[in-house]
């Protein structure tokens, strides 16, 4: 269901290939391989454009700030030494002020300070306006995801273990390619940050914000035991709640074939349940788990077709319009124990999609009779390994 | 320093009138006579108590903060949910983990920022030397003063309430929409906004009682620009603060029927604007960090000339530079949003914010000059405005990489803006302040503290800040965003510094916390001018008697004319004079 | 606004010319110099009070300008509802009542205490007058109509869907100022009480009248502002 046409499984990079990811993934964490102080600072050197020279001006603005620093430190030390306080030995008589000692100190860093100004004004310029013709993606975050939409519709929904974090969804990018994005939230303010280009933009509810940036080109020093690709950190940065720190996901550059082979495999697979699990993973799995245990919100495993308690409205079976109504109006009812903290998914999900959550909500419940064999589940995740015999 | 046979004795005309200190009724009586005094001296020793109390609440929330990030709340690879500091035993979720954090770091923002480092040094030593040094009674509106105390308690409970019963998570900004839609309980949201607006109102007070005062009641013979650089500090500051805070106030008003009757001028749904929000928000926020520090600057004015000695260089470029400050930051406040505007207005944003720091850049360098020459004593006052301009030269410096546009880009809510701001705040106000503490203790309290046991505490302060924050530069550059409760593998390391810094800080102040006490009760009395400075609190005696002078004061020379006056009640043999045949310094 | 004045039992209204709080009796607090001191501290006091009340309304007149940039239909459409000439009435009022006050103070500084007190009357018979428009006029129709701020916004003939808004940045603006009115009103009834009972303004005493004569004017100039921007541009 999942693997790739058989043709190219033995060609393709198991990076991009597995879909959903391997359940053992290794525990990586991203390395540490810049040089020098500015890679002490940053971890890895700039690569694109707008990231070298925003280091640049990094490093300038250190420099700059290092022979004040010093120059001043070291008076003041130097100072304190060699007129510390000696009984009864006066302090000499000294000017007061010294006009052009002054009119010197003020002149030189505003003289600088125009300088910053205009560097940072360059790079910025670079960074805010995307180049033309780039691919764009549209970006959509609520709490706490992030829903990354390719320029055909698709969304990723391949998940990765890194940096000791579970469940990171990985959105794949071509390398040495223009990315134009374009944002919007759908409650409150998050903050889209990539450190390794250097740059983040807000993104509001009801109006549009983006960014553009170029991938890097990928070489050898890229090459992996799955293939060659480059992971980059995605973070919110804009404080969103209860799990903004939960917020991220990963781009992975790889090179132009396997993102097309990639953003294949992330397309439908025919199968209401599969594509159903894709939505979950994609949208829903912050929140709600399939193994039983009770995240933010309930766990859906047996859920569909059981008897929900709310705070206030009467009891009611979980069938297809109880479950549709919970996705896009969530606050309608609330189920006993639980607060009202699920985004409404309203204008944001499409109805086929409902339908195939609804699908594979069916597959993993008891209160379902499950068709009597299924084929070959081998590829489920590891935190669906419940559902995953009676999926398929 | 014991020079009690040494000095002239105060003047006895009018023994009658004890210290300030003396009770002068029963117990019952001197806890009325303290709570409802206008006396400038025990509302500014109240408001000292108060604040060092939120600063010590505000401190333990930092240290909680710091002692969830040591081990994280997250979920390993095999599903297992580790570092479970704040969560209960067993819990299947992060969540509650994440929720106690948030209202952790948000409850030790807003108790630092609003209860704690605004009210600070104005309200404390402000309101306790500022008629001193301008040689008043007291300030121009006594009873004003005595009313802004008791609405800054009033604040603080609300705030406290708010605490207590389960805290709110929207962070020190209270940015909407979250702020609006929050599910921390309603009213809590209510209580800690509302806490922040009463907390206001005492702010503008106490500026406009000091600006009248430094208007009016200057000492005759006083003029402009005979003032100690502390007043001309607390002058531009209480500007600031009247100009500012309406604006604040204001703006959580809006919050508050926000959030009461939904009535959408930030709320995005109803064609409200969040961003407009935020402008509201800067509008007053940059401003008030300059109410921040410029007293903290006021204070290291003081301590550097009067315990090295020397006039201080350039007092007119000080003093005009603090309003330079005051002015430009009026104008900057975009900065805090650059990833929230358009390019236009965060390029003059941006422009305007390095306008802002010349005149921050003159003091500098003019402090350091001061030492040029001086006669300098290494002790605790000194220590710390030493450390002052160690810690608060890099947190301004790094002020620049933020105010550019390119670098702000990725620096913008990462910790290298809670570097940034630790720096300044804590590296800066702090630390000044807790100099100022013991620089004026002895004329406050009538006692001296231990010298060795504050110089070790400065120095655990010194070190165990800098561990704690310069981490924080390279995590912030590296990628960690704030307001996180846990992150990614990569900043372990850095972050378990960090943490192991936090304590040696607790224990620098525990140090400190233990020399005043101990000064208060047995600490050996002060004489009235143990430094030997010249300003106009020195020439009454250690504690102050009630009425502050026994004569009317006469200002006959500069506060920092070290070259030609010998200290009031100091003895040349202590504090001699250079040899007079140069032409004395002027300026 | 806060001379220490010695706080001694009311005395019966005969000796009222004995009393501490009768203004030839009045002296001036312990720190001041001298009287006229003590005059100017308050006065300057005053002014910067108002200086942060103009920034308070700021805000308001700020976010009245963006939404009027973002929406101006609604803007347009909201205006409309509103009828030009209770606005224009209260105007009126106000302005007249700045007047009245005005003569106040000048009647405290000639000694002339029952003039003080007439234009006192005439002042706050205003004020109330301008609230009761307010209320009886305006918001109370409007509200049963359902022009209400923000979500309780149920009109049903809105031509605009930011009307809402509108409606709840003249609430809040006319609400706070009527605020202010009450306060005023409060400031100008203790001054009354005040030369009523112990005469207590006259030509060296009448710091209290001119600072919240000063307040009630700041008041007045608030709605000279909130006036035409909300009942005339549309
Ligand atoms: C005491 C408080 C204080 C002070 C004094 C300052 C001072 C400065 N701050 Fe800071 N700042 C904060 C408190 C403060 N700040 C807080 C609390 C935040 C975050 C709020 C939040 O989001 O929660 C913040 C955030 C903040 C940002 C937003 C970052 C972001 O979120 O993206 C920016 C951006 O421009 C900035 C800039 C500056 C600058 C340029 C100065 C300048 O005034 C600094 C001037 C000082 C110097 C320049 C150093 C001394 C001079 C020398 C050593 C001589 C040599 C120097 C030269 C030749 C130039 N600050
Ligand atoms: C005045 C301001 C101030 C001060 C002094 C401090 C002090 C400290 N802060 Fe502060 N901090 C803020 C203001 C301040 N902070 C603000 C505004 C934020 C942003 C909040 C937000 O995002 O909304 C923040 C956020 C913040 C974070 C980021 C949280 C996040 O984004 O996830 C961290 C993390 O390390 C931190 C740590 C600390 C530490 C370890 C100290 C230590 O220096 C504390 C040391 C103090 C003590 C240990 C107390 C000891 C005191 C006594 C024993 C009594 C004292 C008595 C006498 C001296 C007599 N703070
Ligand atoms: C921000 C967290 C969050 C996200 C993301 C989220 N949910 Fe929920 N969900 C909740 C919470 C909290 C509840 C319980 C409260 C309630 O009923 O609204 C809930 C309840 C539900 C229920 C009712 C469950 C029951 O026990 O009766 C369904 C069905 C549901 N969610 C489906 C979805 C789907 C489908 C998605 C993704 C497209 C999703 N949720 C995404 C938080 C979330
Ligand atoms: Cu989304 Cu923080
Ligand atoms: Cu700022």
């Amino acid at each position: 269901m999942t693997m790739p046409p058989a043709a190219p499984t033995s060609t393709v990079p198991e990076a991009v290939a597995a879909f959903p990811a391997d359940a053992v993934a290794p525990v990586r964490t991203l390395p540490f391989d810049g040089e020098g102080l500015q890679g002490l600072f940053f971890r890895t050197n700039g690569t694109t454009d707008a990231a070298v020279w925003t280091d640049g001006l990094f490093m300038l603005t250190f420099w700059f700030s290092m022979f004040f620093f010093v120059l001043l430190m070291g008076l003041m030390v130097y100072w304190c030494i060699i007129y510390r306080r000696r009984p009864g030995v006066p302090a000499p008589v000294s000017p007061a002020h010294n006009s052009k000692l002054e009119i010197f100190w003020t002149v030189v860093p505003s003289s600088s300070m125009l300088v910053f100004f205009f560097l940072g004004f360059w790079g910025y310029m670079d960074k805010v306006v995307p180049a033309g013709g780039a691919l764009e993606l549209s970006i959509t975050g609520q709490t706490w995801d992030w829903t990354v939409e390719y320029p055909d519709g698709t969304q990723s929904a391949q998940m990765t273990t890194l940096g000791g974090r579970d469940n990171v969804k990985i959105h794949a990018l071509p390398e040495n390619t223009d990315i134009a994005l374009r944002m919007v939230s759908t409650d409150v303010i998050h903050s889209f940050w990539i450190p390794d280009y250097r740059m983040k933009t807000d993104v509001f509810p009801n109006r549009y914000t983006g960014y553009g940036f170029t991938t890097p080109k990928l070489g050898p020093e890229d090459d992996h035991p799955e293939g060659r690709y480059r992971d980059q950190w995605v973070f919110c940065a804009e404080y969103c709640g209860d799990l903004h720190s939960e917020m991220a996901a990963i781009i992975r550059v790889v090179p132009q074939a396997d993102y097309e082979i990639w953003l294949e495999n992330q397309g439908s697979s025919g199968d209401p349940v599969i594509d159903g699990q894709r939505v979950f993973q994609s949208r829903c799995a912050t929140c709600h788990s399939v193994d039983g245990s009770n995240n933010i919100g309930p766990s859906w495993k047996d859920l569909y077709g059981s008897e929900r308690s709310f705070n206030k409205a009467p009891p009611q079976i979980a069938d297809d319009n109880y479950i549709r109504e919970s996705i896009l109006n969530p606050g309608i009812k609330i189920v006993q124990g639980y607060q009202n903290q699920m985004t409404p998914f309203q204008g944001v999900i499409k109805d086929e999609e409902i339908s195939n959550i609804i699908a594979y909500m069916k597959s993993i419940s008891v209160h379902v009779e499950q068709p009597a064999e299924g084929e070959a589940g081998e590829d489920a995740p590891g935190e669906t390994e419940t559902g995953a015999g009676e999926e398929g | 320093m014991s020079t009690a046979d040494r000095t002239h004795e105060p003047d006895h005309d009018h023994h009658d009138e004890g210290s300030y200190l003396t009770p002068k009724y029963g117990a019952m009586g001197t806890v009325w006579d303290w709570m409802t005094t206008v006396d400038h001296k025990k509302i500014g020793v109240m408001y000292l108590f108060a604040v060092l109390f939120m600063f010590f609440l505000g401190g333990v929330a930092a240290l909680a903060v710091r002692l969830e990030l040591l081990e994280p709340v997250r979920v390993a690879a095999d599903g297992a949910i580790t570092g479970q500091l704040f969560a209960p035993a067993g819990a299947e979720s992060i969540n509650t983990g994440n929720q106690i954090y948030n209202r952790l770091f948000t409850l030790h923002g807003a108790i630092m920022v609003f209860m704690f480092i605004v009210p600070s040094v104005p309200a404390s030593l402000g309101n306790f030397f500022l008629p001193l040094m301008l040689g008043a009674k007291d300030v121009a509106f006594p009873r004003l003063n005595l009313f802004s105390w008791y609405i800054y308690v009033s604040g603080s409970i609300f705030g406290i309430l708010s605490i207590v019963l389960g805290g709110v998570d929207t962070g020190w900004t209270f940015y909407t929409p979250y702020s609006t839609t929050t599910d921390a309980d309603h009213w809590r949201v209510l209580l800690m906004v509302l806490a922040a607006f009463v907390l206001g109102f005492s702010s503008i007070l106490t500026g406009l009682n000091f600006i009248v005062t430094t208007h009016k009641l200057r000492a005759p013979g006083m003029g402009w620009f005979d003032m100690p650089l502390f007043i001309w500090a607390i002058y531009a500051t209480s500007i600031i603060q009247v100009l500012a805070t309406p604006v604040i106030g204001i703006t959580l008003l809006l919050l508050i029927f926000e959030r009461l009757f939904k009535v959408g001028i930030f709320d995005p749904g109803l064609g409200g604007d969040p961003v407009l929000y935020q402008h509201f928000f800067w509008f007053y926020s940059h401003p008030v960090v300059y109410v921040m520090i410029l007293p903290g600057m006021g204070i290291i004015s003081e301590l550097l000339s009067v315990h090295s000695r020397k006039q201080i260089f350039g007092y007119r470029a000080i003093a005009f530079s603090s309003l330079g400050i005051a002015a430009v930051s009026f104008i900057v406040w975009g900065h805090h949003m650059f990833t929230a505007m358009g390019e236009l207005a965060s390029a003059i944003f941006s422009a305007l914010t390095f306008l802002v720091a010349i005149p921050t850049a003159i003091k500098v360098f003019n402090w350091i000059t001061t030492l040029y020459k001086g006669s300098i004593a290494i002790n605790t006052p000194m220590l710390y405005a030493l450390s002052f301009l160690f810690l608060f030269s890099i947190g301004g410096l790094t002020g620049l990489p933020l105010g550019a546009l390119a670098t702000d880009l990725h620096l913008h809510d990462s910790y290298f803006v809670v570097a940034h701001f630790h720096y300044v705040m804590m590296g800066g106000t702090v630390i000044a302040f807790i100099g100022g503490i013991h620089h004026w203790w002895p004329k406050m309290f009538g006692r001296m503290y231990n010298e060795k046991a504050g110089m070790l505490g400065c120095v655990l302060v010194f070190i165990g800040f800098n561990l704690t924050f310069m981490t924080q530069f390279f995590l912030g550059t590296q990628g960690m965003p704030r307001r996180y409760a846990s992150y990614v593998d990569e900043f372990q390391f850095l972050h378990t510094l960090s943490t192991y810094g936090s304590w040696l800080i607790l224990a620098g102040f525990l140090v400190h916390l233990f020399n005043f006490i101990h000064s208060l009760v047995a600490g050996p009395k002060a004489p009235p001018n143990p430094w030997g400075g010249l300003t106009l609190e020195w020439e009454t005696e250690s504690p102050p008697i009630e009425h502050n002078f026994h004569h009317e004061v006469l200002v006959q020379h500069g506060p920092y004319d070290f070259d030609t006056v010998v200290p009031p009640h100091c003895d040349e043999r202590d504090f001699p004079l250079p040899p007079q045949d140069q032409p004395p310094a002027s300026h | 606004m806060a001379t220490i004045d010695a706080n001694k039992p009311d005395l019966p209204a005969a000796g009222a010319k004995s009393h501490p709080l009768y203004w030839k009796n009045r002296g001036f607090a312990h720190h001041f110099r001298n009287a006229d001191e003590q005059f100017d501290a308050c006065k300057l006091g005053m002014w910067l009070f108002l200086t942060t009340e103009v920034l308070l309304f700021a805000g308001i007149f700020c976010a009245y300008a963006i939404f009027r940039m973002l929406y101006p239909d609604a803007w347009a459409a909201g205006s409309h509802h509103l009828d030009w000439r209770f606005g224009g009435l209260n105007t009126i009022v106000l302005l007249f009542s700045s007047w009245t006050v005005a003569s106040g103070v000048r009647a405290a500084q000639m000694g002339n205490n029952a003039a003080l007190i007439r234009n006192l009357v005439i002042t706050l018979i205003c004020a109330g007058l301008f609230v009761f428009i307010k209320l009886y006029f305006e918001y109370i129709p409007k509200l049963s109509a359902g022009k209400a701020p923000g979500t309780f916004f149920s009109y049903p003939y809105a031509h605009d869907p930011h009307e809402p808004l509108w409606w709840s940045v003249y609430y809040i603006g006319t609400g706070i100022h009527a605020l202010h009115v009450l306060i005023g009103a409060g400031l100008l009834s203790w001054v009354l009480v005040r030369a009523i009972r112990y005469e207590a303004y006259g030509p060296t005493e009448y710091t209290m009248v001119e600072t919240s004569a000063l307040y009630w004017h700041l008041v007045d100039l608030v709605w000279i502002f909130l006036f035409p921007l909300l009942y005339l541009i549309h």
